[in-house]
């Protein structure tokens, strides 16, 4: 009888036993290193975790901006999160639709159910009130380009406004490319060059005046959420570095040494597939490293260290049973700063079924203070290292990480591959054989493919927000009264002034944004500027 | 029963939701091409695009992707009804709220949330339809 070969998620086959020639020489030589030291494998810092415990960093956000700024300030002030995510709507932020947009009116009932809403700046006020900005590291929104330049702008205004300099704000904004282009396409967004445009605006905003701010991050996590595998998860997020510094290089406006350090802050995904995706962390380290010293010839120590923060599988959260998430959300958890992970958000237990609940979210945050308080796992940096089995797995996923990095670049590039459906068509490929697999009982999920009970007991039901369907309403009286009250004339211009800017690609467009959310533009008003300009992008679905 | 003479069914689906998560609808459309449908990809609809592409493709089924509130998928039904292709049969699946459910299953609607196995998918788009139904292992 020929045994069953078994083998990880993304292919590799797994042995009974691992020895010290399943250790590759790359890896091998890495191991001699310490944490905080290139090529980074064993950490990014020298003391790890007892210098500074990860950060607990959760996604937030649901129906109108009091009830942002309530659940904000339970996250941070009473159950103990370590910094603030502030999740948007999708319909009208990541779309820049104001609330009496066609698109929306008939989906009504859906605003504020994947996140905030807002309607311009004076929402980010609410939202922000009692916090207290300067001290806070904060990921605002923006996970869209489109939406990031709306988004960080109007947070960092209302700091401006507070008296706080922008040179003392802490946070990261995202702008992924993963996510818009490919995890999430929207119904309408702006094609990845202008997207890369800003981006780059944004690098070199921060670079000039906000140290403490990371500018974009190239979040793998939204590549293997839908569906690329570890090894394509590293090598999408090489492809991805690789365009940004290739066209930083080419602008010529900012030293690309000095520029490595801002983009290398870098979300992953960890799956249940745990002992894979805490070596891809470690190997990912070392990739990147590796690529900004051998393809830039950069020498500075620090430039190469990218820090990383994890969000848990939100697609391993099961509807069937959500309580049993608990367990799979402690598990990728724990995994994660095995891998060592500068931050760290676990998925909520009800994913599956809504945004997080309060219950949920503290839950997320409880699993990450019990790691960080009961079992002496911020003592000892990279605990799995030397590991036979997790040094064979690094090695593994930095070659075959390596190998699809080159079939990206040998198509054309990063950009190239978003646009031709390459990348969907490697994620298409591999949800269906995790569909399969799921339908053979080959691969099994406790509670939903294997071990189900024919009355499943209802644990819990999905969060719907204070305001339920009235979230749209209220949305709608605060953009007409935004629109009666503002100076509109001081709007026109603004938005005039932007569209100009937008037109040019010579000029850092982000303070014309500034300049148009502070003088009370609308999300909406923003979103037609740059449709407008720059066009609809068109996803290559090919399902 | 099959009939050979017979066209595929044919099955339109669509997201009602702005939400652009598509792995689950590329995963449940691919299963119903394999099983014989035809499938008419509407992407993201509004309530009344739902209704007007229904009719318009002249469907014999429709899917709907929910990934915000039921009562989305309720005013999509209503169009439907509006359009006068109220007697097409619909199917549901994504994050529908538990306690929603029984708000779509009263209106006849068959509701698959996460986790629903490919199987009973395609089972339920053959009784709803009556066609593509295998005989002898073929379909």
């Amino acid at each position: 009888m020929i045994e069953h070969q078994p083998q990880t998620t993304s292919g590799i086959p797994l042995k009974l036993l691992y020895g010290p020639e399943d250790v590759p020489d790359g890896i091998r030589e890495a191991l001699s290193t310490v944490p905080g030291q290139a090529p980074y494998l064993r950490g990014a810092y020298p003391r790890m975790y007892r210098d500074r415990a990860w950060r607990i960093f959760q996604l937030s956000g649901y129906g109108n901006p009091e009830d942002m700024n309530e659940r904000l300030k339970f996250l941070l002030f009473e159950a103990g999160e370590t910094g603030i995510i502030i999740k948007h709507d999708r319909m009208t932020d990541d779309h820049l639709y104001d609330v009496d947009h066609p698109e929306i009116v008939e989906r009504r009932e859906d605003v504020g159910l994947t996140g905030t809403v807002t309607v311009g700046l004076r929402d980010y006020e609410t939202i922000l009130s009692d916090l207290p900005l300067e001290s806070i590291y904060a990921k605002p929104g923006g996970g869209v380009p489109q939406s990031a330049v709306y988004t960080l702008p109007s947070y960092w205004s209302v700091a401006a406004r507070r008296g706080i300099p922008l040179e003392k704000l802490a946070g990261t904004g995202q702008s992924d490319f993963f996510l818009t282009y490919l995890g999430c396409p929207t119904k309408e967004q702006i094609p990845p060059e202008a997207a890369i445009r800003f981006n780059l605006d944004l690098i070199e905003w921060c670079s000039e005046r906000m140290p403490r701010w990371v500018p974009v991050s190239v979040a793998g996590y939204n590549a293997a959420d839908s569906g690329l595998s570890a090894h394509q998860e590293l090598g999408a997020v090489m492809a991805n570095a690789v365009q940004y510094l290739d066209m930083i290089a080419e602008r010529g406006r900012v030293d690309v040494e000095r520029l490595a350090h801002r983009i290398g802050g870098v979300n992953f995904r960890v799956s249940m597939e745990v002992f894979e995706d805490a070596a891809k962390l470690r190997a990912a380290r070392k990739m990147w490293s590796d690529l900004l010293g051998q393809r830039y010839g950069i020498t500075s120590e620090k430039a190469r260290q990218m820090r990383i923060h994890v969000v848990t599988a939100g697609s391993a959260m099961t509807y069937q049973e959500p309580f049993n998430n608990i367990v799979r959300g402690t598990l990728m958890a724990l995994f994660s700063v095995l891998g060592g992970t500068q931050s760290l958000g676990v998925s909520g237990y009800d994913e599956a079924m809504s945004i997080p609940s309060d219950h949920a979210h503290l839950m997320s945050i409880r699993i990450q203070q019990i790691l960080q308080n009961e079992i002496n796992l911020r003592e000892v940096a990279d605990p799995l290292g030397g590991s036979y089995y997790i040094e064979s797995l690094t090695g593994e996923l930095e070659q075959r990480g390596w190998d699809f990095f080159e079939q990206i670049q040998s198509r054309g590039g990063f950009l190239a591959v978003l646009d031709d459906g390459f990348l969907l068509e490697c994620a298409e490929e591999n949800n269906q054989r995790i569909a399969s697999g799921m339908e053979s009982g080959e691969r099994a999920v406790v509670g939903v493919n294997t071990h189900t009970i024919d009355d499943p007991i209802m644990e819990v039901e999905a969060f719907e927000g204070r305001s339920g369907a009235q979230t749209w309403e209220m949305a709608m009286e605060r953009l007409s009264d935004l629109r009666r009250t503002r100076h509109r004339r001081g709007a026109m211009d603004a938005l005039h002034h932007l569209e100009d800017v937008c037109r040019n690609e010579s000029v850092n467009a982000i303070p014309a944004f500034m300049e148009a959310v502070m003088a009370d533009a609308s999300i909406g008003e923003i979103g037609d500027v740059l449709r407008e300009t720059f066009g609809d992008w068109q996803a290559p679905i090919s399902v | 029963m099959s009939d050979h003479s017979q066209p595929p069914a044919r099955v339109l689906v669509a997201k009602s939701s702005l939400d652009g998560h598509w792995r689950g609808v590329a995963v449940v459309s691919r299963a119903l091409r394999e099983a014989g449908f035809e499938v008419i990809l509407g992407g993201m609809l509004r309530p009344s695009e739902i209704a007007s592409v229904a009719a318009a493709e002249d469907v014999d089924l429709v899917g709907i992707n929910v990934g915000g509130r039921v009562e989305v998928v309720e005013r999509a039904l209503d169009e439907m009804e509006s359009a006068g292709v109220g007697d097409i049969p619909v199917f549901v699946g994504g994050t529908v709220p538990p306690q929603a459910i029984p708000r779509l299953t009263g209106r006849g609607v068959e509701v698959f949330p996460p986790g629903s196995s490919l199987g009973a998918i395609v089972d339920s788009a053959r009784r709803l339809t009556g066609r593509n139904i295998p005989t002898g292992g073929l379909s």
